[in-house]
């Protein structure tokens, strides 16, 4: 099929900056691409660069339609955009000129590319103003008389006024509120869904909308690629993870979490290994390339994706004749909350106990970023750590808050004395305990419930483990003090991309704070999927009646 | 949810009893060369003498002065008594801590050999084995130490098992903490009390065994002894000399004893709190 658009190498800069850096795309005729990314991700000089109107050096190809875009004169330049390449921007103040009506700014294009004449460009202008719904008696008014959404609408209207064969929209529904967003997005759609598009946006919902693929960007590259409905619901790049998790919509049920730091560039390496939580040493001094992975999807990622952490496959404990935990497969990937879910004695602590290596299995093996876990030397205690039922009980009378947190670097014979003290002060920092000499020198009968668990959690980040497993961290606690432990965690998660195994009998909390969901019943695994669908559409009864129970 | 052992023997008026006896007692041992106005082992011409100023409790049948050779007897019977209770205390806490900790075929034969020696009684074999080597003090305290720390390595396995189910162990463990650690940082400082208790009874039971030992005449015979003392005082019982010699003698062994039990006692409640009855709510 024919390439409307090919964009091959396109490197550019402002002065020194290097907004984007190396960008492949390929866009078929019919086609619609949505290119999401934060703010200042460089989707912007994307579209202006095509458009050949960034004011920056730009280097590479841009082939529309087979001509290089990058190297037409200007006058060449100036007879495709507009009639053929469209843009509706996204700072209507800015494009629209103040002193033209809005009937007038739409029938600027037509008239000027000698397209129509100035009747036939009239009655066009004014079909597309009621196509996309603004009120006939706002055509002679001046933009600054409109609302933003008016704006947006006219924007709109302006850019499909040469009917063009690409369009490309920049955020071209944000300042409209959500009921004008889901009409203008089906009139897109509908209407004009024969049209080659561009769709540049931060918003995943317009994204997925409206585009069938869709294309990652992040400082200046191309993270991950792929079908816009995969990847919204499985993406594999850490990045485009943690921008839907950011992302609020209807069904998500775990709580927004940010992504950690902000955009810094230049940035050697993987543009996004600062604010990454899985990046190893490499991350920081070679470029990923945005290689094939499945079904369509390409991912710049030196370890592949999201990492599998850790997964167990056929673990199985007995106890002489009960098998409290029974071939469980299961896997938490780096920087997710896997929910564990069951009644008591359905095997949730003696699984956990057993992945800690505290209980020996009777059968299967845990595995460790796809290795075997044999003996659990201190490598592994430094990846894996446990948080217990009982915060008063796993606080040894005998030690101080900060001899507690200490422990774990003592053992591991970690630093100074000096630098442990300090690394333990920092991390109860984290856990927002005060880090008061008067504090630091308390003993755990001192404490309340709530802070006694942050003293846990402090201890068992000490060693910064990648995965914490929690077996029951709130069940100790009153309801507020547990919203709080649990927002602790979900906090912890994003600044420290920590995998989190969350053991509970409670679903509506686990929902709260987690990925995905595994219900265990007598020690198998039963069910297992997204929170949000093992929530709203439970297959197993079991699952059902933890469900309804909490519902009464 | 503490027991302190301080608070324990504070609050028993035997276990206060106790206390002021020993410390008395300690405190003489220490200060022997202070208080003795003779050498224990300076002999004279002048045996068998009464009480008088220069001699307060008279002399012996080679002219040592006796209040002097009570205390250094004193200094005797408490090295040897803190010796073993010391070393047996060790041997046991080594021996039950490991047992509960490694388990498995390890805890099984050092608890049979456990319960072969408490099934033995070890005054015929200290008997037999001093009646051969008459031992000098540093080999009684061995001796007495191989063959005193069956009970109390019992005792302790048992508590260490339990403590190592303990919230805090297991979160030792999932550091990656190795068996000593957990052993000497989370174990040991929470058997404190039991310790104690068990170092008394190993106290006790060696000064008891140190005096029977040479009362019958089968240790090293050149330490002073109360034992040893009171041997000798008998064999002039057709003398009036019991009265300075014999029971000043047994006055202080069995002072020394008692004291020793008292602190034991008024202490055993760290060892069985169901002891203190209802006052524990």
């Amino acid at each position: 099929m024919l390439k409307l658009l090919e964009i091959k190498d396109l490197k550019v800069s402002y002065g020194g900056d290097v907004i984007l850096n190396g960008i492949d795309l390929k866009l078929e005729s019919g086609e619609t691409l949505a290119i999401v990314g934060e703010s200042g991700t460089g989707k912007t000089t994307l579209g202006l660069s095509i458009m050949r109107l960034v004011e920056g050096t730009v280097q590479g190809t841009i082939r529309f339609n087979g001509e290089n875009l990058l190297s037409l004169t200007d006058n060449e330049m100036q007879s495709i955009r507009w009639s053929q390449i469209a843009m509706a921007f996204q700072n209507a103040n800015n494009v629209l000129n103040p002193v033209y009506t809005v009937l007038n700014q739409i029938m600027e294009p037509m008239v000027e590319h000698r397209l129509k004449s100035k009747e036939e460009a009239r009655d066009k202008a004014m079909e597309l103003l009621r196509h996309f719904g603004l009120r006939e008696n706002r055509f002679s008014a001046y933009p600054h008389q409109l609302s933003g959404g008016e704006q947006q609408r006219v924007l709109l209207a302006m850019a499909l006024a040469n009917d063009p064969r690409l369009l490309i929209l920049d955020e071209p529904l944000s300042s409209l509120d959500a009921a004008s967003r889901a009409e203008v997005v089906n009139l897109l759609k509908e209407t004009d869904n024969h049209r080659t598009k561009l769709v540049a946006t931060h918003d995943l919902d317009t994204a997925g909308k409206l585009a069938d693929r869709m294309v990652v960007l992040y400082g200046g590259k191309i993270i991950e690629s792929g079908l816009t409905r995969d990847m919204l619901s499985q993406s594999r790049h850490p990045y485009t993870r943690a921008l839907i998790r950011a992302y609020p919509n209807m069904t998500t049920v775990k709580d927004l979490q940010g992504i950690k730091g902000r955009m810094t560039r230049p940035v050697s390496g993987c543009p996004f290994h600062p604010r990454c939580t899985q990046a190893i040493d490499i991350c920081s001094k070679e470029i990923p390339e945005l290689l094939p992975t499945s079904h369509g999807r390409e991912v710049a990622c030196h370890r592949g994706g999201i990492i599998t952490l850790l997964s167990t496959r056929n673990l199985s404990k007995s106890f002489g004749l009960l098998k409290a935990v029974d071939s469980v497969n299961l896997h938490v990937e780096g920087g997710e909350t896997l929910a564990l879910v069951g009644q008591s004695g359905s095997g949730k602590t003696t699984l956990a106990k057993t992945i800690m290596g505290l209980h020996q299995p009777t059968g299967g093996a845990v595995y460790l970023e796809d290795v075997r876990v044999g003996n659990r030397g201190k490598d592994f205690f430094r990846k894996v750590q446990m948080i217990f039922q009982n915060p008063g009980e796993s606080l040894s009378h005998r030690l101080s808050v900060l001899e507690a947190v200490m422990e774990p670097l003592e053992i591991h014979g970690m630093g100074t004395s000096e630098e442990r003290e300090n690394k333990a002060i920092r991390v109860l920092g984290e856990v927002e305990l005060p880090q008061t000499e008067d504090f630091l020198r308390k003993y755990p009968h001192h404490l309340s419930g709530g802070e006694m668990q942050r003293v846990v959690i402090a201890r068992a980040l000490v060693l910064d483990p990648a995965l914490l497993i929690a077996d029951e961290p709130t069940a100790f606690l009153d309801a507020s003090v547990q919203a709080k432990i649990l927002k602790l965690l979900l906090n912890l998660q994003e600044q420290r991309g920590l995998s989190i195994l969350y053991i509970t009998h409670d679903i509506a909390a686990a929902r709260k704070v987690s990925d995905r969901i595994s219900v265990m019943l007598d020690g198998r695994i039963i069910e297992e999927g997204p929170s949000n669908e093992i929530v709203a559409v439970p297959k197993q009864d079991y699952t059902k009646s933890l469900l309804n129970a909490i519902r009464i | 949810m503490h027991i302190s052992l301080k608070r324990e023997i504070k609050e028993s008026g035997p276990g206060k009893t106790g206390l002021i006896i020993l410390l008395l007692m300690v405190g003489v041992a220490v200060l022997a060369p202070v208080i003795a106005p003779y050498d224990p082992y300076q002999q004279s011409t002048a045996s068998l003498l009464p009480p008088s100023w220069h001699h307060w409790l008279g002399t012996n049948q080679v002219g040592q002065d006796i209040w002097s050779r009570l205390v250094y007897g004193a200094r005797t019977s408490l090295l040897v008594g803190f010796g073993v209770g010391i070393l047996s205390t060790l041997l046991g806490t080594v021996f039950g801590v490991s047992a509960a900790l490694v388990g498995g075929l390890y805890e099984k034969v050092v608890m049979r050999i456990v319960d072969a020696f408490i099934v033995i009684p070890m005054i015929i074999i200290v008997i037999l084995i001093s009646a051969y080597i008459s031992p000098g003090i540093a080999t009684l305290i061995l001796l007495l130490s191989l063959l005193g720390w069956q009970g109390g390595a019992r005792v302790i396995r048992a508590q260490a098992l339990s403590l190592k189910e303990r919230g805090h162990v297991t979160a030792a463990k999932s550091f990656g903490a190795n068996q000593f650690y957990i052993a000497w940082r989370h174990i040991v400082p929470d058997l404190g009390p039991i310790l104690l208790v068990d170092f008394i009874y190993g106290v006790r039971r060696a000064v008891f065994m140190e005096a029977g030992l040479a009362f019958l005449g089968i240790s090293d015979p050149t330490v002073v002894s109360w034992g040893m003392m009171m041997r000798d005082a008998l064999s002039f019982s057709y003398l009036n000399v019991w009265q300075w010699w014999l029971v000043p003698t047994g006055v202080a062994l069995s002072l020394t004893i008692i004291g020793l039990t008292f602190v034991g006692h008024a202490a055993e409640p760290v060892l069985e709190p169901r002891l203190r009855g209802v006052e524990i709510a």
